[in-house]
């Protein structure tokens, strides 16, 4: 999509990329687990929809309402784990954490909240292995994003 | 019924984003217009879809026209009216749809009509340029993020307001929801014709249904407070990092919007 337009110099164009066009945005019609993520004091929450064959993540969605951080990490995070094992996704997570570089307080809390919401679809999958009805489990974030914003 | 919803929804989004993307100012402006009669068309087949005892969602599969051309987003907005009209049910409400489609497409086909219409679209060019001011760019930067992050949350405050409008019997919610909607309408207009001159336009994300069914007034309007103060504060930053006095300006007045809309929120407790 940008292989011919010349950005300014400024913040990063994947960035850019991520907020205009987030990948791997929405819902999966069927997917093996679902896990939600929720910072109860804002309201803000992260939905994360996993489909794997074996232990491959074949795909993944998620959706927010949360700021656009969230958004970013979680575009970029998505695109780092389809196609790779649920360790590597585990790995990535750690992997993300370097990608973004320092990241403020609460930038920190945005990019934990996608990934609880990942963590907490890997739990929502080994209930459903262990024959327990749960339609999607729930993680409650400890910390509050306030939002800020993810550029260099 | 639902399948018709959702295209109305896309063709809503179809024509106020052809409206931002396109500079010239009498043509933005009408379709700008032809975008809230297609919003209160939503509205209308929403109201229809409950009553018939059925309900709707915001579902949507939609990609933005990012076309170089004022003639090539016209041609395709052309596309999309004529594959919504297809659907419309033999109703009163259908043949009302029917005839504001055809006479959005009569008001197209006259600009297409006119080679002098057809101006180059920059809304797409990623150049993030404010042409008449001279803008650091870690000022530009802030205003990138500032209008991803609002342009979506307007669009969401529009759909979400929309939806529990369409469910109360209460005359004071309905007509503090009426209000708020009528205000985020005007401030996605705003951001988008900015993100626009920016050559970023991008469709704000697609709703999940966490996001816009309610189950608790209170805790969503208490949440939608404190966003608001979110709002304000991230306004009254921007404002202060700007350093435009035009701009700040623009900031200051949205920031006191918002300060009413919290007001307004307040007497939905």
């Amino acid at each position: 999509m940008f292989e011919n337009t010349k950005l300014p110099e400024g913040m990063n164009p994947e960035t850019l990329e991520h907020l205009m066009d987030p990948k791997n945005y929405g819902k999966l019609e069927n997917p093996s687990c679902v896990g939600v993520a929720v910072d109860e004091k804002t309201g803000e929450y992260v939905i994360f929809y996993t489909q794997l064959e074996g232990d491959t993540i074949q795909d993944a969605r998620y959706a927010t309402n949360g700021c656009q951080d969230t958004v970013v990490i979680g575009s970029m995070f998505s695109e780092m784990i389809i196609g790779n094992n649920i360790d590597y996704a585990q790995g990535a997570i750690k992997k993300m954490h370097e990608k973004l570089g320092v990241m403020s307080q609460q930038q920190q809390v945005c990019a934990d909240i996608v990934f609880s919401g990942f963590i907490a679809s890997m739990i929502n999958y080994t209930h459903k292995q262990e024959g327990k009805e749960e339609e999607m489990h729930v993680l409650k974030m400890k910390e509050s994003c306030e939002g800020e914003n993810i550029h260099e | 019924m639902n399948s018709l919803y959702r295209k109305k929804h896309e063709l809503w989004l179809h024509i106020i984003f052809a409206s931002f993307a396109i500079n010239d100012e009498e043509i933005k402006s009408r379709l700008y217009e032809f975008s809230l009669i297609a919003f209160r068309h939503m509205k209308w087949l929403g109201a229809d879809i409950l009553r018939d005892g059925d309900d709707y969602n915001y579902d949507r599969d939609i990609k933005l026209y990012k076309r170089q051309s004022v003639f090539e987003v016209l041609r395709a907005l052309m596309g999309e009216v004529n594959n919504t009209s297809a659907l419309y049910p033999q109703s009163v409400l259908g043949k009302r749809m029917l005839t504001d489609d055809a006479y959005l497409l009569e008001y197209i086909s006259q600009i297409l009509q006119n080679e002098i219409n057809d101006k180059e679209v920059t809304a797409f060019n990623m150049q993030r340029k404010w042409l008449d001011k001279n803008l650091a760019q870690e000022q530009i930067d802030a205003l990138t993020m500032f209008l991803f992050e609002e342009s979506y949350k307007e669009y969401e405050l529009i759909l979400v307001y929309a939806y529990m409008q369409a469910r109360t019997d209460k005359v004071l919610e309905f007509s503090i929801f009426e209000d708020l909607i009528h205000e985020s309408h005007f401030h996605l207009k705003s951001f988008g014709n900015m993100m626009a001159k920016m050559g970023i336009l991008a469709l704000p994300r697609e709703l999940h249904a966490m996001t816009y069914v309610i189950k608790d007034l209170e805790k969503f309007v208490t949440d939608g407070i404190a966003e608001e103060e979110a709002a304000k504060e991230m306004c009254r930053e921007l404002s202060d990092a700007i350093k435009d006095e035009e701009l700040s300006k623009f900031f200051d007045f949205i920031n006191y919007q918002e300060s009413y809309h919290i007001e307004l929120m307040k007497k939905l407790l």
